[in-house]
């Protein structure tokens, strides 16, 4: 393959890898937009959390692996914590009220990081087998790359799966669209809905775990992953998973190949790309309602 | 109620405050003021929108400097460039900036417009940083000449002098809020709070919703802009991770919550209360937004009415029932 090529596939994996991070993000963000009506400021934060308990957790043991599996529980449970004693409570004034007190966990999460864990980059160092370049076909890929593509597939099936097959995912589904109606029908949705927060915060936490060994802990780590993840939810329209899907991936190659013919440009190219596609469809792609 | 006389005296004593302020407490806290004062100017644009017109702005920054940068550009550039001149290109930089973007912003409300809000903010912020050669970059624009408030003929008055500028931030600032509380007085203002509270029986009435929303954002961005303007022109600075950056657009939202949302001086109260939060929070942590942070959690879930709605709760509790009682005593 001519080294012309082998540019544009290995940009386009690079792209791929932090879509697939992206859409683990964003996803979160849209469910829980979805379902509870609330846009989570906070959101990237939790993602930020996550990485930093997973740093932690290399301190302690060393082992990657062990971190993946803890720290995004742990950020989740973080997200049940907040959703079940702050949001709650403030249910009763309205999204707006909802919407700020999401700024402020914002806020305390993110200077709460650097309390403890102070404002220096820190390293998160990937498993030895991953760290090396596969080649494939007269290319050379970078193995974590591809790892964190499969890992993000994996849990977009079982997510899928869930969603789609199971009698909760199902519950999921009916309260996205009147959650009214669901709680008239005897279910618990209160329960359900801290549920979900769970799982949105859980899946920005494998995102957070999955790009620490690659951008290293630093406390500005939620800035860029969350505007990101904010501009996906909006183009890809409010709600929906599948415009997640989608405008997460088209980001992530946006990113990637924008930085690679129109360096100067790639900064604000996700944000021409919006202002393009609200242009045409206020909604976002694939969204139903504000 | 208040009758005349005493509203007068209140006014009165209120003046004499601002004017004896700074020689009572010295040049340091002078300065504590004027940037209170910026900030109440800011967070009350803000409420215009939010509490008053309910849209929450994730990107009020844009505005704030926008004004800055407008009237840091023009200082340094224009040779000679009169201060009221310089005031007037801040202000209306922003009111320009506010045209171009409301046509997009006035359709949505609610959380999109909270987040087109917060990509356009932050894609000004970016762009501060990008365009080196205009904005300074990460430097900012800095170190331009405040040239004398300036009426031929009449007087000119030496603004380099911190106790001088005090007065024209408090003239400009004081004024500024009197002409938006005035803006809220008019019938126009009433059609502000009531598409807030139902904007479709607004468009059944026959006033046209987007439009009057475009009004209200060119004149909440546009004063933003004067208090952006005025900033620039205290710190002699303007900086993109000082005006355009997103915490900025944040405090005015924390401003607005602690003081009291929907009230028009509420967001004055916030102020002072936050100037006095950072004072002595600076004294003994770094970590000011962990605190600010906590504060905006406990308002909202415990106080969401903020410092007035509180104020209202004490009134009420306390002297509420006094009155209750001779109500029914004259009734009787």
């Amino acid at each position: 393959m001519d080294p012309t090529t082998a540019m544009y596939v290995e940009q386009g994996i690079h792209g791929l890898a932090y879509g697939m991070v992206l859409f683990l993000v964003a996803s979160g963000l849209t469910i829980i937009f979805g379902m509870m009506g609330i846009l989570n400021i906070a959101h990237a934060a939790f993602f930020m959390l996550s990485a930093y308990f997973c740093y932690q957790v290399m301190v302690w043991t060393g082992n990657f692996w062990l971190g993946l599996l803890v720290a995004p529980i742990a950020a989740g449970f973080v997200g049940v914590l907040v959703e079940r004693f702050l949001l709650r409570k403030v249910h009763a004034y309205g999204h707006i009220g909802e919407l700020i007190l999401t700024v402020g966990v914002m806020l305390v999460i993110m200077e709460a990081v650097k309390v403890f864990w102070g404002t220096e980059s820190l390293f998160v160092t990937r498993p030895q087998f991953l760290d090396k370049l596969v080649k494939m076909g007269g290319l050379e890929y970078p193995a974590y790359r591809l790892f964190v593509i499969g890992l993000t597939l994996v849990i977009l099936g079982i997510m899928a799966l869930l969603l789609y097959k199971t009698r909760l995912g199902m519950v999921v589904r009916a309260a996205v669209s009147d959650a009214d109606m669901v709680n008239a029908l005897g279910i618990n949705v209160p329960l359900v809905f801290m549920f979900v927060f769970g799982v949105g915060t859980w899946l920005a936490g494998i995102a957070g775990v999955a790009i620490a060994p690659i951008l290293t802990v630093f406390p500005g780590l939620a800035d860029q992953m969350g505007l990101d993840a904010f501009i996906v939810v909006v183009v890809g329209g409010f709600g929906s998973l599948k415009g997640a899907f989608i405008v997460a991936i088209i980001c992530g190659l946006l990113c990637s190949y924008g930085v690679q013919f129109v360096s100067q440009l790639a900064p604000v190219l996700m944000f021409i790309f919006m202002a393009v596609v609200l242009g045409f469809k206020p909604l976002g792609l694939f969204g139903e309602r504000e | 109620m208040m009758n005349k006389t005493t509203k007068w005296i209140l006014w009165a004593v209120m003046l004499a405050i601002l004017v004896f302020y700074p020689s009572l407490f010295g040049i340091y806290y002078t300065n504590v003021f004027v940037i209170f004062a910026v900030f109440a100017l800011y967070a009350i644009t803000f409420n215009l929108l939010l509490g008053y017109t309910g849209l929450l702005s994730f990107g009020h920054a844009m505005y704030f400097g926008a004004g800055g940068y407008a009237t840091a550009l023009a200082l340094t550039h224009i040779e000679g460039c009169p201060l009221l001149v310089a005031l007037l290109i801040g202000f209306l930089a922003s009111v320009v900036l506010a045209l171009i973007i409301c046509p997009i912003v006035v359709r949505v409300s609610g959380a999109a417009f909270a987040m087109l809000h917060l990509a356009f903010g932050q894609l000004m912020y970016v762009l501060a940083l990008k365009f080196r050669n205009i904005t300074g970059g990460e430097d900012g624009i800095g170190g331009f000449p405040i040239p004398p408030f300036d009426i031929p003929g009449v007087v000119s008055i030496d603004m380099a002098d911190p106790l001088k500028f005090y007065y024209f931030a408090m003239a400009v600032l004081g004024m500024s809020i009197w002409i938006l509380w005035f803006f809220t007085k008019t019938p126009f203002g009433q059609i502000m709070v009531s598409v807030r509270d139902n904007a479709n029986r607004v468009d059944y009435m026959g006033f046209k919703v987007p439009q009057t929303k475009a009004v209200i954002y060119t004149f909440s961005g546009g004063f933003a802009g004067v208090a952006g303007s005025i900033y620039a022109m205290f710190q002699n600075l303007i900086t993109a991770d000082g005006a355009l950056h997103i915490l900025n657009s944040f405090s005015p939202i924390l401003i607005t919550m602690v003081g009291g949302v929907g009230s028009f001086f509420g967001p004055i109260w916030g102020s002072a209360i936050f100037g006095i939060i950072d004072e002595l929070t600076t004294r003994y942590t770094e970590r000011v937004e962990l605190v600010m942070g906590v504060i905006l959690i406990i308002v909202i879930m415990f106080f969401p009415g903020g410092f007035t709605g509180l104020l209202g709760f004490i009134k009420e509790k306390w002297f509420g029932k006094e009155s209750d009682k001779a109500a029914m005593e004259e009734a009787s």
